[in-house]
């Protein structure tokens, strides 16, 4: 087994045994393919995204952990915030400049939450028509720079 | 002539960058291993000599009076924790006098940064593979061995990954001192995520300070820079310690250095 393989078995195992509040897996579709998983979000109670189901989806390439997973939402509900376009690319430091091999799918999926709980207002980031236009369908190859840790 | 670069407000240029950053990074690796053999100066110096006469200068009037190798390591921004890591445990396989106290700090280390509050199940993959390494070190491995390990990029990121947490758990739990000495506004945390924890992020003296704490190995590095001084600065990290290794810094970049 690799060590990106050895990691993520290790990482599903304790996802199964202690799912964080709000984040649930299909164990199954990730044991048919171990490199691409679909991660349930759900809006914190206290927050503007309350009720709202959410999707994530995961890529880990073979330099996992050492390489940042690639993060996107997927689905028909896209969350309407300052820093995710409607084609689900997410403007998160940790992912891509900030990434640690200390993290993992777990410490992403609850700063994806806490990201969406300390929005104060539902819009989508200044530049999304012209990012959706002409981005790469991997966020992992757009230069993000990152401006506000606020919202 | 150049075709005229005329931007594109429509294209996306990111993917282009990336992908150049990459073919650097790859042209990097290929020359240069992780860590090098040992290189006598003038080897060095002739390297140099075509970039760089200050550089040379200190070198042959300096550096190589006091000092007999060097041995150089590849600038992916891990630099200083991969040299700051060989050389210690290169050290410790002809003098075993420092190897007990380490290794009791090194194994203590993980309850440590548990404690600090650090998910045990990421950094327990890579505490074990830095014990893994000590003991090899303990059991008298050759330096063959030692060498192979560091330049097994696997093997050798756990550790910089190991060393990198090591350095934030100290600066986070002595937040209360060192926050003053980082630059922006944010908290120690921030700096940590990221300055420290994340690979290829540079280090800094901060960075080295902590290091030098929170193993209790204390480290010399030569300053190499570009001013008109004949000699390099030196500065040990304790002050007033005896270093166990020695480092050679030219701005951005961190190679071991012999006596």
């Amino acid at each position: 087994m690799t060590s990106m393989e050895k990691r993520l078995h290790k990482e599903l195992q304790l996802l199964q045994k202690e799912p964080p509040h709000g984040v649930k897996i299909d164990v199954e579709s990730i044991h048919r393919n171990l490199t691409e998983w679909i991660v349930d979000l759900e809006g914190a109670q206290e927050s503007l995204y309350r009720g709202e189901k959410f999707q994530l989806l995961f890529k880990f390439g073979d330099r996992y952990p050492f390489d940042s997973p690639q993060v996107m939402f997927i689905g028909n509900n896209i969350p309407v915030h300052p820093h995710v376009y409607s084609n689900g690319h997410i403007c998160l430091s940790i992912l891509t400049d900030d990434w640690s091999p200390a993290l993992s799918v777990t410490s992403v999926c609850l700063s994806i939450v806490s990201m969406l709980s300390s929005c104060t207002e539902k819009k989508r980031p200044p530049d999304n028509a012209l990012y959706v236009k002409t981005c790469s369908k991997n966020p992992k190859k757009t230069r993000w720079f990152y401006h506000d840790d606020e919202v | 002539m150049a075709e005229e670069f005329v931007y594109d407000p429509e294209r996306n240029y990111d993917e282009a960058t990336l992908a150049q950053l990459r073919d650097m990074e790859k042209e990097i690796a290929d020359r240069q291993n992780l860590i090098s053999n040992r290189i006598a100066f003038d080897k060095l110096s002739e390297e140099y000599a075509k970039e760089d006469e200050i550089y040379r200068t200190k070198i042959q009037g300096d550096l190589k009076n006091r000092y007999d190798y060097v041995r150089k390591t590849r600038g992916d921004g891990n630099c200083f924790f991969r040299a700051f890591g060989f050389a210690y445990l290169e050290k410790l396989l002809t003098d075993q006098t420092d190897l007990k106290r380490f290794k009791d700090v090194a194994q203590n280390s993980k309850s440590e940064l548990v404690k600090l509050g650090f998910p045990e199940f990421t950094i327990e993959d890579f505490h074990e593979t830095f014990m893994e390494v000590v003991g090899k070190v303990e059991n008298q491995c050759s330096l063959d061995e030692l060498l192979e390990t560091f330049n097994n990029q696997g093997l050798s990121d756990y550790i910089v990954v190991y060393l990198r947490l090591l350095v934030s758990g100290f600066l986070q739990k002595e937040a209360d001192f060192y926050s003053c000495f980082i630059e922006g506004d944010r908290s120690m945390k921030e700096f940590c995520n990221q300055e420290v924890e994340p690979m290829g992020k540079e280090s800094d003296h901060i960075h080295i300070i902590a290091l030098t704490n929170v193993l209790g190995v204390p480290v010399r590095v030569e300053y190499m820079d570009r001013g008109d001084s004949l000699r390099c600065n030196q500065h040990v990290f304790p002050e007033d310690s005896t270093p166990l290794v020695t480092l050679l810094y030219r701005p951005g970049h961190y190679d071991i250095l012999y006596t």
